[in-house]
C-alpha cells in the first residue's frame, strides 16, 4: 500500500509534533564525500595509468600525489568542521569504539594520509620510482577501504532507510572512478597523450553510466520495496524540494558527459573530454547532496 | 536487570506533564526536548477523536546509536539503559542519525547529543523518572523487564496481545512499551503533517552551533 493510501485510510493529521530539527549532517558533509571520492579517484586512477602508459604516466606519480593529499586534506577539514566539538576529535584515537564505522574510517584515512607522504617522498625527494610504485600498490589496496567507509557509516544510520550499504558501496566506489578520471584528465595537460585521455574518458563514461543506472534503479523499484523508502523519493518527485537538484545532478554528473564523450570519441576533441570531466565534478557534487538531505527531512516520530 | 518502559495510551491523556518533569529534572535546553507528546487528530468532523503518544528514547536492546557511536559516548550501563557520557561525545551526529526514533538531538548549550536517559541519576538512587512520577494518571509504568513481579512485568502479562513497539521492522529490540498504540499513533508515516494544522504554529529551534 503505498503512503497516500495509507494516509486517505487512517485520516490522520498530525496537530502537534515539536520534531527534532531535521538536517543535522549539512552540505559540509556533502564536500566531505565529495572531496574524498576525487583523493581516493586519482589514485587509483594513476595506478592504472602506470600499468597502461608508464611512459606517460611516471611525469604524474608527484602532481597525483599532491592533488591526492590536497583533496584528503579537505575532507579530513570538513569532517572536523562537521562536528559539534572538534577539539574532541582526539577521543577517536583514545576511546575508540571499533563498531562504528567513524572510528574505522578515521584509524583508515589517517594511515592513507601518512602512506601519501611517504609517496610524496619517495618520488619528490628520493626519486626512487621502483619504491614509488610498490607502494603505490598498497597505497591502492587502502584507497579501496577508505572510499567505502562512508557507504559503511550511512548503512549503519538505521533510520535512513534510503541509504542501503551494498548500492551506497558500489555508488561510493564509481563516484571515486567518475572523479577520479575527471580530475585526471584535467590535470594531466601534456603528460598524457590522447590514447591515455581516451582510456580515462571511458572510465569517466562507465562509472557514470553505471551510477546513472544504480539511482534510476533506486528511484524506480525503491519504493516497491519499503514505505520509508517511498515517502524519502517523494522528495524528488513531481514538486519535491529537491527535485529540480536532483535532475540537474544526474544530467550534469552522468548524462551529458556520457553524450559529451561520445562526442569528443567521434571528434577526437580534447576540449570535449575537458568539459565532460568538469561537468562530472561539478555534478558529483549535486548528486551527492541531493542523496545526503533527503532521508533528512522524513519526520522519525 | 533490564529496565524497560511501558506507557498505556489508553490512559494517556495529553497532559504532557511527562514533558515538563523531564525538561525540569534534565535541565532541557529551550527548543529541544528529550521527551515530548505527539498530538494525532483522527477522522472527519464530527467523527473525530485526538492520540496522545509520549515520545522518548527506546533504550533499545540492539542500539544502532551505541554501535555508531566513535568514541563510546553512548554505551549500556548494567541495568539496561542506554546512557550518553557527555564529556566524552565529539558531536558527530551519527546517533542522531542513526536513531530510527528521532529520540537523539544535539544540545545547543554543549553542543553534544544528549537524550532520555529514564532518569539514570534517579535510578541510581532508587527513585523512578520524573516522568513517571508526574504522570497523574500512572500511563507511565516503568522497571524490571526480568523481573516477573514487577509492575511493568505484570502489565506486559495481563495486556499480551496488546503491547507494542514502534519500528519493530528496524530490529533494534526496544525495551519501551506502548499499550493501546495503533498505527496512527506508532508509524510516523500513517499520519499527515498539514501546514497550519499544527497547534503551534510558530515554532523556533535554536541554533546549534557552526553552520548546522
Amino acid at each position: 500500500m503505498a503512503a497516500h493510501e495509507i494516509l486517505a485510510a487512517t485520516n490522520a493529521v498530525v496537530t502537534l509534533d515539536v520534531a527534532l530539527p531535521g538536517i543535522v549532517w549539512p552540505w559540509l558533509v556533502t564536500v566531505n564525500m565529495w572531496a574524498k571520492s576525487i583523493g581516493t579517484g586519482v589514485i587509483f586512477m594513476l595506478f592504472m595509468l602506470l600499468r597502461l602508459y608508464p611512459e606517460q604516466a611516471g611525469k604524474l606519480r608527484f602532481p597525483t600525489t599532491v592533488v591526492s593529499i590536497i583533496f584528503i586534506h579537505i575532507f579530513l577539514l570538513f569532517t572536523l568542521a562537521d562536528l559539534h566539538q572538534p577539539f574532541r576529535m582526539w577521543h577517536i584515537f583514545f576511546y575508540p569504539h571499533v563498531t562504528s564505522a567513524i572510528t574505522v574510517g578515521a584509524w583508515m584515512a589517517t594511515a592513507f594520509v601518512g602512506l601519501l607522504f611517504l609517496l610524496a617522498f619517495l618520488s619528490f625527494i628520493k626519486k626512487d620510482d621502483a619504491a614509488f610504485d610498490k607502494t603505490l600498490t598498497w597505497v591502492t589496496i587502502l584507497a579501496i577501504p577508505v572510499t567505502l567507509y562512508t557507504a559503511a557509516l550511512m548503512s549503519q544510520s538505521t533510520a535512513r532507510e534510503l541509504w542501503q550499504m551494498p548500492t551506497e558501496s558500489a555508488q561510493m566506489i564509481f563516484a571515486a572512478l567518475l572523479s577520479g578520471s575527471a580530475f585526471m584528465i584535467l590535470m594531466s595537460g601534456s603528460k598524457l597523450n590522447y590514447e591515455a585521455k581516451k582510456t580515462l574518458g571511458v572510465v569517466l563514461g562507465l562509472s557514470a553510466f553505471m551510477s546513472f543506472v544504480l539511482y534510476m534503479s533506486e528511484y524506480i523499484f525503491g519504493p516497491m520495496k519499503a514505505e520509508e523508502i517511498a515517502a524519502v523519493l517523494e522528495y524528488i518527485k513531481g514538486d519535491g524540494p529537491y527535485t529540480v537538484m536532483f535532475w540537474l545532478g544526474q544530467w550534469t554528473a552522468y548524462l551529458l558527459p556520457m553524450l559529451l564523450i561520445v562526442l569528443s570519441r567521434a571528434s577526437k576533441s580534447e576540449s570535449i573530454l575537458k568539459l565532460a570531466a568538469i561537468l562530472a565534478l561539478a555534478g558529483l557534487w549535486l548528486v551527492k547532496h541531493v542523496w545526503l538531505m533527503i532521508p533528512q527531512l522524513l519526520p522519525m516520530s | 536487570m533490564q529496565l524497560g518502559f511501558l506507557v498505556d495510551l489508553h490512559l494517556c491523556m495529553g497532559c504532557k506533564g511527562c514533558e515538563i518533569a523531564c525538561k525540569v529534572e534534565n535541565e532541557v535546553p529551550l527548543s529541544t526536548w528529550r521527551l515530548r507528546v505527539k498530538y494525532v487528530d483522527v477522522g472527519s468532523f464530527p467523527e473525530t477523536r485526538r492520540t496522545f503518544t509520549p515520545l522518548r528514547c527506546n533504550h533499545c536492546e540492539n542500539a544502532p546509536c551505541e554501535r555508531i557511536c566513535p568514541v563510546s559516548a553512548l554505551h549500556y550501563l548494567e541495568n539496561g539503559i542506554v546512557n550518553i557520557d557527555k564529556e566524552r561525545c565529539i558531536g558527530c551526529a551519527g546517533c542522531v542519525m542513526a536513531c530510527p526514533y528521532g529520540a537523539i538531538y544535539i544540545d545547543p548549550q554543549t553542543q553534544t547529543a544528549d537524550k532520555c536517559t529514564y532518569c539514570a541519576h534517579r535510578v541510581a538512587s532508587s527513585m523512578m523518572p520524573a516522568c513517571v512520577v508526574a504522570c497523574p494518571v500512572q500511563a507511565n509504568i516503568f522497571g524490571d523487564l526480568e523481573d516477573p513481579m514487577s509492575n511493568i512485568s505484570k502489565y506486559i502479562e495481563k495486556n499480551q496481545g496488546n503491547v507494542q513497539v514502534r519500528k519493530p521492522e528496524k530490529g533494534t529490540n526496544p525495551h519501551h512499551y506502548y499499550v493501546g498504540g495503533g498505527n496512527v499513533t506508532l508509524n510516523p508515516l500513517a499520519s499527515a503533517r498539514l501546514e497550519g494544522h499544527s497547534l503551534f504554529t510558530k515554532i523556533t529551534t535554536l541554533p546549534v552551533g557552526g553552520h548546522h
